[in-house]
């Protein structure tokens, strides 16, 4: 271990972390582009170490949601089967894939975080909407507490099979890049599924944490986490997100947004150039 | 915020427990290697290494211990739909590891 690359890779997650968590986004979109891009180092690697802060940021951040009952478990738990499912199918395809492909895979990813923070979330229809297909034999329409409101507000659940199919994209993407994937799970379950957006929120950070250990085990074994640069990146991300929380922006702040989305196209052009052999990434294979 | 309290079911209560309990193990076991491997001590190093791996190892469990958790306590309900559920996950998660040990 040493110690400067130590401190260097805690003090980025913790920045990376930080500011995903005011924004409402996981820290995995940023830790595999500046692993790669500033830090130098193997995509590979960098994926192992991200996967392992992924967990560490959606256990670290559970309880309160869980606490105020916003978190639907007994859907998580249902469409974990899908997600971990993918996240199998990715760790798989992750061992044969070129790594010139991983790099074009997360530039597009970026550029679909970048569309999707400039496109306002639009709270879905509730429990008014007409009884759903296929979701009869699951009982997974809920209630949750709206502190404006000060009462119960209930939901359906609808669409299941599409958001299952979605959410199994979701948890290969994770697999393969290292990432939480929120950026594919928003939109199965405010399109798909049309739950509340704070359900949604609450009940994809929960699932996220399952479906990153089960590629992270995988990668454990295989020998693709690397202890002195996983380590420290799990720390920084779990102290980034407990930072990120006290300083919570709010998303409507468009200048913020604006800026990460500049952010998010930069990253997307660097993995890109890095695709094609070009930028500051440096082959260490 | 308004003031009324919000009670969090059982197996809510009992998964944030576990999930903010070993969130803080982990990250606890992690920051002492670190820490020790601060010290550049070539004798404190083998330790350090093993904590921060313990660490890591620790987090990559917590969310299969939670998924145990779930099927524990919806077999106990009796609602075996959801407890059949979360055994298909678990099997998905074993067999991730299976993945590993076979393709390493």
């Amino acid at each position: 271990m040493n110690t400067e690359t130590e401190l260097w890779l805690f003090a980025v997650s913790v920045a990376a972390s930080a500011l995903g968590g005011m924004l409402g986004m996981a820290s995995g979109i940023f830790i595999v582009p500046i692993l790669t891009i500033f830090g130098h180092l193997d995509i590979r690697i960098a994926i192992g170490a991200s996967i392992v802060s992924v967990i560490a940021c959606s256990c670290g951040s559970a309880a309160p949601f869980l606490k105020e009952r916003l978190t639907n478990v007994r859907l998580a738990i249902v469409l974990e089967i899908a997600t971990t499912a993918g996240a199998l199918s990715g760790v798989v395809l992750a061992g044969v894939i070129p790594t010139p492909y991983l790099f074009f895979i997360f530039g597009a990813i970026l550029l679909l975080s970048a569309q999707q923070m400039l496109a306002k979330r639009r709270e879905p229809a509730l429990a008014s909407a007409p009884p759903a297909v296929g979701c009869s034999t699951w009982q997974l329409d809920s209630t949750y507490p709206d502190r404006e409101l000060g009462e119960d507000v209930a939901y359906r659940v609808q669409r299941l099979p599409i958001g299952m199919i979605l959410m199994f994209c979701a948890g290969l993407s994770s697999a393969l890049l290292g990432i939480g994937s929120g950026v594919l799970k928003v939109p199965a379950m405010d399109s798909a599924l049309r739950l509340p957006i704070k359900v949604s929120s609450a009940t994809s950070n929960f699932m996220i944490g399952v479906t990153a250990a089960a590629s992270a085990s995988t990668y454990f074994v295989r020998g693709n986490i690397v202890v002195p640069i996983a380590g420290p990146v799990a720390l920084g991300s779990v102290v980034g997100a407990l930072l990120g929380a006290r300083f919570l922006i709010s998303i409507s702040n468009d200048r913020i947004r604006l800026l990460f989305v500049a952010v998010l196209g930069a990253l997307a052009a660097q993995m890109f150039l890095a695709a094609f052999g070009h930028g500051f990434y440096r082959a260490t294979t | 915020m308004s003031g009324k309290k919000i009670t969090p079911g059982r197996i809510e209560s009992r998964l944030a427990r576990l999930l903010h309990v070993g969130t803080g193990v982990a990250s606890v076991v992690i920051g002492a290697g670190l820490l020790l491997s601060l010290f550049n001590q070539p004798a404190l190093l083998p330790m350090a290494i093993s904590l921060v791996t313990a660490g890591i190892v620790l987090f990559i469990l917590l969310p299969i211990l939670r998924v145990m958790v779930m099927f524990t306590t919806y077999l106990k309900e009796r609602d075996y739909q959801f407890a059949a559920a979360a055994a298909v996950v678990l099997v998905i998660l074993f067999a991730g590891c299976a993945v590993g040990i076979l393709s390493k």
